[in-house]
């Protein structure tokens, strides 16, 4: 591994660590070994918005390579909305260019005097001030560093007004929309001065054995473009599936409680292929390019949405107006908010509105079902936290809770569903209620495996969709393959077989795993996540669904159903090897894996450091 | 009454199901576009096979066991080994696992094939249905 750089804003104090060696073996890189690195920089009284509080910007071995979907990056620290781990892993071209600058890592603490920036070149750190480009949007930003620079190559990570403003799911953006957006850690970022990191680098990723990997990953190259789902993404982009989705009753619509949206298909990525597509965009060494790029009336080519900012703005609002959506979502691109959260917590308002539970004295206008221009002023007001909008920027739980309806907000310990219904692919049940933080579809897609991407080279088995606490192997299964690719950090529709991933991943870092060994690094990661969190207050009672998605829909392909949540949790729990009353990783399975100093610091109480 | 598979016999009541099944019928009535099934050798299968059916809303206007793909330009190919094509048929692999985890291939328009999933999943349905005895 190439050196972590540090800095510690208050101090402006910079330098860089490597990491040991049997921390490498063990963790990997990116999430995985951010786990690791912050294990005792998390405590349950660091506020996250603190000067003390870390963020932690990892690449993984296989990030900057020449394939396959290898051009992320992850940022790691304690979300402001969750009070959580967080991590939030982004595409592009910010991470290899990291690695090009001679660095695997970007460690902050501290906060700055006045807004700055970090200018990263040649391996060398220097912050520099940014009072120029605060309150830019996250757009305008990029352009105006670039040109400062004089260099229209450097890459930048960036947040925006929202970020600055303390807005809870503020992401962190890099390139045309590539976004690290969950957990909040655009706010972390904002709490520091910090606007952006512009990076540039001439070298070249290290890898053990370059001879062998080049073969390696042009055959996984070739693997992937021939894949049908990258024929999907790259002809349809990620709404590829929307249409299925709706089919099965796994798309959800006003706000989870409608089980059908009968236009979905004027919103799915097959319309957007026939009507406002103009082109498709790729992160670095990507041969699928999910991107989409769209051109509305104004004549201007600007990003298209993918999955989740559809549904989020279409369906979940009751809009099918895909111009419409694009807009909403690049307006929270600007202005550096997670589309998820932010559609999420709309979605809630305009339920609460429908059930008078908030009227117009609240919003300050009317709401209705399908109102984009209602949908676009609580955006705005939500970036500049300016009246509803202040609550609003805390997040549907935080909303929910100043109305006196925290349970009917969609969310699980702080972080806004994503757009898979449970009730459409039961694995979602158990992903959402255990996810290391909170209801994420990333931490496990498995709803694609409840579609029918169950590889059996993951040792994967295919159930029905709707099935309950059999398939909760399976369920961990998955949950470790995929802390695996957020360790190498691998981007999830790389869908080559597992095989090539070890080989690959063997080549770069010289070793001599096995796909049972990657495994079980993910396992290691996916349990010392659990263990933060237990330090950091989650409990037995944190494990669950919220109510929404533990009612039955009346219509659609999943009329009827409800996910068997505490059978499929008691099930997951036996095969976790975690205690079934306290949801906590056991001291048998901790040392199996390695963690044995972690069970020590549970049994000490969650104060505990190890 | 089912048949052999693969088999010309197989293809002809293949037609005759699409033709009268009234749920086929109504998932596909929007459905328009001729496929080739292309079966690749393997174990008892010693060459390949080319399957064309003409499907259109929700009829089966036309098959043929072709003798390779230069005779017909059909919107979609759907291209899998015999094993994997023979579990199919006998339901021990979904075909959109199969379509998912790279053990059928498809060539085509994306954009009709994912608006369309319900309809191949009738139509896999239809094919089981008259399916007996496997080649072996």
């Amino acid at each position: 591994m190439q050196p972590i750089a540090t800095i510690n804003l208050t101090t402006r104090e910079t330098g860089q660590f490597s990491v040991p060696a049997e921390w490498e073996r063990d963790y990997l890189g990116g999430a995985s070994l951010a786990a690791r690195l912050l294990y005792t920089s998390l405590t349950r009284d660091l506020e996250p918005l603190s000067p003390e509080s870390p963020l932690l910007f990892l690449t993984g071995p296989l990030t900057g390579t020449a394939g396959p979907a290898v051009g992320r990056f992850v940022v790691c620290g304690k979300s402001p909305a969750t009070g959580l781990w967080a991590e939030s892993n982004c595409g592009g071209f910010w991470g290899p260019e990291l690695r090009f600058a001679g660095f695997d890592g970007l460690w902050i603490t501290g906060k700055a005097e006045g807004p700055v920036y970090l200018w990263i070149n040649e391996g060398r750190l220097e912050v520099r001030d940014a009072a120029q480009i605060w309150g830019l949007d996250t757009y305008q930003a990029q352009a105006v560093l670039k040109n400062e620079l004089n260099r229209p190559s450097a890459r930048l990570a960036v947040i925006g007004p929202a970020g600055e403003n303390g807005v809870l799911f503020a992401g962190i953006f890099c390139d045309h929309g590539r976004t690290a957006g969950r957990t909040g850690l655009g706010a972390v970022m904002g709490s520091k001065n910090l606007k952006a990191i512009a990076v540039e680098g001439g070298g070249k990723v290290p890898l053990a054995d370059a001879e062998k990997y080049a073969p390696l990953r042009s055959a996984a190259n070739r693997s992937l473009k021939a894949d049908n789902m990258s024929k999907v993404f790259h002809d349809l982009g990620t709404a590829g599936g929307a249409n299925f989705a709706e089919y099965l009753g796994a798309l959800p619509a006003k706000y989870y409680h409608a089980g059908a949206f009968p236009n979905v298909d004027k919103v799915s990525g097959s319309s957007m292929a026939e009507t406002i597509l103009t082109g498709t965009s790729a992160c670095h060494a990507c041969v699928i390019a999910c991107g989409r790029v769209v051109r509305l009336e104004d004549g201007e080519k600007r990003k298209g949405p993918e999955y989740e900012t559809i549904v989020g703005f279409g369906p979940n609002l009751l809009n099918d107006n895909l111009p419409a959506i694009v807009r909403l979502g690049e307006i929270c691109d600007r202005y550096g908010m997670d589309t998820i959260s932010a559609s999420n917590t709309l979605g809630l308002v305009f339920y609460l509105y429908e059930k008078g539970v908030i009227t117009g004295k609240d919003t300050g206008f009317p709401l209705c079902w399908g109102d984009v221009a209602a949908a676009e002023k609580l955006l705005h007001l939500t970036a500049r936290r300016e009246g509803i909008g202040a609550y609003l920027a805390q997040g549907s739980r935080r909303f929910g809770a100043h109305f006196g309806a925290e349970d009917e907000a969609v969310q699980v310990n702080g972080l806004e569903v994503a757009y898979h219904d449970p009730r459409g692919v039961s694995g979602m049940a158990l992903v959402y209620a255990t996810g290391p933080r909170g209801a994420c579809h990333n931490k496990s897609d498995y709803f694609l495996v409840d579609w029918g991407q169950a590889d059996a080279s993951l040792g994967l088995e295919y159930f029905d969709r709707q099935a309950g606490a059999e398939k909760a192997a399976n369920v961990a299964r998955h949950q470790d393959w995929r802390a695996v690719c957020d360790a190498l950090v691998l981007c999830l529709f790389s869908n080559i077989p597992a095989e090539m991933v070890v080989d690959l991943t063997n080549a770069a870092t010289g070793s001599n795993r096995t796909s049972e060994d990657l495994l079980r690094a993910g396992e290691r990661a996916w349990n010392l996540k659990r263990v933060i969190n237990h330090r950091l207050g989650l409990t037995r009672a944190n494990d669950k669904l919220p109510k929404a998605l533990l009612e039955p829909l009346s219509e659609g392909g999943a009329a009827g159903y409800v996910p068997p949540l505490e059978a499929m949790l008691a099930a997951y729990y036996a095969v976790r090897g975690w205690d079934p009353a306290t949801g906590r990783p056991t001291r048998v399975k901790l040392e199996s894996l390695g963690l044995g100093w972690a069970a020590d610091d549970l049994d000490k109480g969650a104060g505990g450091q190890g | 009454m089912t048949t052999m598979f693969p088999s010309p016999e197989w293809l002809e009541k293949l037609d005759e199901k699409l033709n009268s099944d009234a749920q086929y019928a109504r998932i596909a009535r929007n459905w328009e576009g001729d496929m080739c099934v292309v079966i690749e050798p393997g174990g008892p299968l010693k060459e390949q096979l080319f399957y064309y059916l003409d499907l259109w809303h929700g009829k089966c206007r036309k098959t043929a066991v072709l003798k390779d793909l230069s005779e017909v330009k059909p919107a979609f190919v759907l291209k899998a080994s015999y094993e994997n094509i023979a579990r199919i048929m006998k339901g021990e692999l979904d075909p959109m696992q199969a379509m998912m985890t790279r053990k059928l291939q498809v060539q085509g328009s994306m954009a009709y094939m994912m608006r369309n999933v319900p309809t191949v999943l009738d139509f896999v349905r239809c094919c089981r249905e008259i399916t007996g005895e496997i080649l072996k």
